[in-house]
């Protein structure tokens, strides 16, 4: 399509356009946040060394001291600061801020374009899942054998600990990070997202979140599991305050990420986007953005308390001092059980796109979707102490925390009906992410199913804490979530980069991870029927070759994952160059140009339909309107493929 | 970025396209969203109180199982014998108090800037409302060092003075609002009806007063 009229990225900007932004970026942030630690270290070493919690206040003002010089040096302080002042931002400085004129190198700034900061988080979490992958690795190939020496059993429980929550907070951003911000907005016809600054915020303080996690392990290790349970947490060594540093910082990008996610939904939608025509996948977001607005707050509570046990001495979790480790279960499981359906409903909300757009036909009941969708995120808050069934806490609420748990599998279930009721007797479009939603399908399944286990009292007396627990989340939030996200990947990647994923790579990527990922867990299972424990670096022979399997898979899924991510970063560079709608899906997203332009659309889009009349008469056209675009008044050309 | 609700005839200043009154709204939720995040946080706050107090491990709630006979241990190993001291209500309820105070300041600015006054008015306002949620930070920081306890000393003195740190953050954030608003203000920013910036400001100014009042309260008359 040409284009005659200029574009916004096309302005010509003053000199100062920028003002402070100009001269930061995350190579001047990286050496300042260094400095900030190093100062801060400095001081509190000096004065507080020799106080009663000495290393634990270093390793704290250090940590803080680097977040805050972190994010001074990028520009997340700039605008507060200005405001401050009584200084508001020209037209120039917000172009320039959304990176007009900078090329490549607005991917290293505090950019408030979203299409940047969505493609910013998309290699954040590529790195994350690959650091977190990583140290999988290194798990796996200690439990091989019985008795391995590969890893010391305290090297191994700082491993096991910092490989939970990088994978956690990864994939917590893995869908909500790329596409609820390249994406969502596009999809609501929205120029940007409701709060720009706060998007590129929310990225850079996870960025600033990352270092102090990953520091444990020159900080002697955390060995209290990624649930980190008081009072083994209150003990351990000085690398625990960084962790809980890592926490209150995510905390601050999540809460920050989801108000502006619904902010986005309620307030940007183009005209005709009435709330009953959004795309499912917006659902999912604003769900999770609000069960994450619960969720948060205790995760900060719970660490909060925890880093003041360990700095200034307080007693909240240490019984000999009057504390309760049950507190802790309680405030981290307010948050943990509902951060499982923070992550898994925006995966399930894309993977529901690929359903639609591939099989060519309408959404399956699209409003009782929705209505499954906002039932597991109210019900997620109510089940959190089925995770406290062994704990001895409240024996009397076992029941009903039981009832409320296998509650929660109706609504599931919902979802589920609604997926395989999309793709029933559909035009089946067998491409990449359509294989994704099949793999989904699959573990989603045994990860549901295998949680109904969980949730009964009886069955969690023989299972808590054991293996199967292990594989349970593992194909909920791996097979479920985590496939779901690739799938997302896959489909949404010529929008993002202009390029086609390649389909052949790809596939063999595809058998790796579903062979993978069931001999892995399979394994798991197996190893948790014998009763194995979780986190132990060392075992009875009896349980070897449930351990074997379990490795094996795990390399064949380290394989798939590798031949992934070379087909990301191949294609992305040498791929064949991307139409703008290559699916001829009916989205918003797919009505505007590729690369998309600094506010997504030339002209405003005005919407007349769902996004998934597939079929249906008068429904959207598969590819880029023509000026005006209007979007579900023209003709159908659904189920051509 | 200033935005004005009487004019929509004023063009914003770059990079947003929405109506002032669309801009309102989005923050008006967000703001609303915010607050609610730190209702929650303030509820849990509220959980760890009667939890720990309901539970009183080992009597150390406040001491109050703790004898010679029986020594309980803080948390660097000695002995305590007695009961912990309460917190001085008054100075509790008096931060609460001048919090409140602040909030009612800065509405009745709102209140002005909206029935057109001049910086000449707002201004003085806005700085009455800073001072007092200066002079509340400096009363919480003296609260620490007149404190009967410290924060080993059981877990009524760990919850008391998590919510004290709790409510110095809060106010930090408050007076670093009440900078902005007053350097604002000089500059006749919240003149001609541009007050909107004032009017979030005073919502999230009054949830703090009302947070750390009910905080106030609990630790007060449920020790």
């Amino acid at each position: 399509m040409t284009i005659a009229a200029p574009r916004l990225e096309d302005t010509k900007l003053g000199p100062k356009a920028g003002g402070l932004y100009r001269h930061q970026s995350f190579f001047v942030a990286l050496p300042f946040g260094i400095f900030t630690a190093f100062i801060g270290w400095l001081v509190s070493h000096a004065l507080l060394q020799n106080s009663n919690w000495g290393s634990d206040m270093v390793v704290t003002v250090t940590f803080v001291s680097w977040v805050i010089g972190f994010n001074a040096g990028i520009g997340t302080f700039n605008a507060p600061f200005r405001w401050l002042r009584g200084k508001d931002q020209t037209h120039d400085d917000h172009l320039y801020a959304a990176g007009v004129g900078q090329g490549w190198k607005r991917y290293w700034k505090y950019c408030t374009d979203h299409k940047v900061v969505g493609t910013q988080y998309l290699v954040l979490v590529m790195t994350l899942f690959f650091v977190g992958g990583t140290l999988a690795m290194m798990i796996r190939t200690q439990l091989i054998t019985p008795h391995s020496q590969f890893l010391s059993p305290q090297t191994y429980n700082a491993i096991v600990t910092v490989h939970g929550m990088v994978m956690i907070i990864a994939t917590i951003i893995m869908v909500s990070g790329p596409f609820a911000n390249f994406i969502l907005p596009i999809m609501l016809g929205a120029k940007d997202m409701a709060f720009p600054r706060l998007n590129a915020m929310s990225l850079w303080v996870v960025v600033s979140a990352v270092p102090p996690i990953l520091s444990t392990f020159v900080l002697g290790g955390t060995d209290s599991g990624w649930t980190t349970y008081a009072p083994l947490s209150v003990q351990s060594p000085p690398a625990q305050d960084a962790f809980s540093i890592t926490i209150i910082t995510f905390v601050v990008s999540v809460t920050v990420a989801g108000i502006n996610t619904i902010v986005t939904t309620f307030t940007m939608r183009t005209k005709g986007m009435s709330m009953s025509r959004l795309p499912i996948f917006v659902w999912g977001s604003i769900v999770a953005a609000a069960v994450g607005l619960y969720a948060m707050p205790a995760f900060l509570m719970a660490h909060s308390a925890l880093i003041t046990d360990r700095v200034v001495g307080t007693s909240f979790y240490a019984p000999a001092q009057g504390g309760a480790g049950w507190l802790y279960e309680n405030v981290f499981w307010i948050m943990g059980h509902p951060e499982v359906y923070v992550i898994l409903l925006p995966a399930v909300g894309a993977i529901l796109e690929v359903a639609s757009t591939f099989s060519r036909k309408p959404l399956f009941g699209y409003k009782v979707m929705i209505g499954g969708i906002i039932g597991v995120g109210v019900l997620s808050i109510m089940v959190w102490a089925h995770h406290m069934f062994t704990t001895g806490w409240a024996p009397s609420l076992a029941d009903p925390f039981m009832l409320t748990t296998e509650l929660i599998s109706i609504p599931t279930g919902i979802i589920f009906l609604c997926i395989i009721g999309t793709i029933w007797r559909g035009s089946i479009w067998t491409k990449l992410p359509m294989y994704f939603l099949y793999l989904f399908l699959w573990n989603f399944i045994i990860g549901g199913v295998t949680g109904i286990y969980l949730s009964d009292v009886p069955a969690d007396q023989y299972f808590h804490g054991n293996m199967f627990v292990t594989a349970h989340f593992h194909y909920t939030l791996l097979g479920g979530a985590m496939i779901g996200a690739t799938g997302a990947v896959c489909y949404w990647f010529p929008k993002m980069t202009g390029r086609m994923l390649n389909e052949r790579v790809g596939k063999w990527a595809f058998w790796f991870i579903a062979i993978g990922i069931q001999i892995t867990y399979y394994g798991q299972f197996w190893e948790g029927f014998e009763g194995m424990p979780r986190r132990v670096a060392n075992y009875a022979p009896l349980f070897e070759t449930a351990n074997q399997v379990s490795t094996t898979g795990a390399y064949i899924l380290m394989t798939g994952w590798l031949i992934l991510l070379y087909n990301i970063i191949h294609s992305w560079h040498k791929g064949e160059i991307a139409s703008a709608n290559p699916w001829h899906a009916k989205s918003l997203e797919w009505h505007t140009l590729t690369p998309v332009p600094l506010e997504n659309f030339l002209v405003d889009p005005v919407v007349t339909s769902d996004p998934y009349g597939y079929g249906e008469p008068g429904s959207v056209p598969g590819a880029p309107a023509p000026e005006p675009a209007v979007v579900g008044a023209s003709s159908n050309q659904g189920g051509s493929h | 970025m200033s935005v004005t609700e009487h004019d929509m005839h004023v063009p914003l200043e770059g990079g947003s396209h929405e109506t002032p009154q669309e801009r309102h709204r989005m923050e008006h939720i967000a703001l609303w969203l915010f607050i609610g995040g730190d209702a929650f946080f303030c509820v849990l706050e509220i959980f760890f109180w009667f939890y720990l107090r309901s539970l009183n491990t080992n009597g150390m709630w406040r001491g109050t199982n703790c004898s010679k006979a029986n020594a309980c241990t803080d948390g660097l190993g000695n002995p305590l014998t007695h009961p912990i001291a309460k917190a001085a209500a008054v100075n509790t309820l008096l931060i609460a108090v001048i919090m409140l105070a602040s909030a009612a300041v800065i509405w009745f600015a709102e209140v002005q800037a909206r029935e057109g006054a001049t910086r000449k008015t707002t201004t003085p306002l806005i700085g009455l409302a800073l001072l007092l949620s200066l002079g509340a930070i400096a009363y919480q920081i003296i609260q620490f060092q007149i404190l009967p306890f410290t924060t080993i000393d059981g877990t009524y003195a760990s919850t008391f003075e998590f919510f004290m740190g709790s409510n110095l953050a809060h106010f930090g954030l408050v007076a670093f609002i009440g900078t902005g608003l007053f350097l604002r203000s000089r500059k006749g920013k919240f003149e001609n009806g541009s007050w909107y910036h004032l009017h979030l400001s005073r919502l999230w100014w009054v949830w703090i007063a009302l947070s750390t009042t009910v905080l106030a309260i609990v630790s007060v008359f449920f020790a």
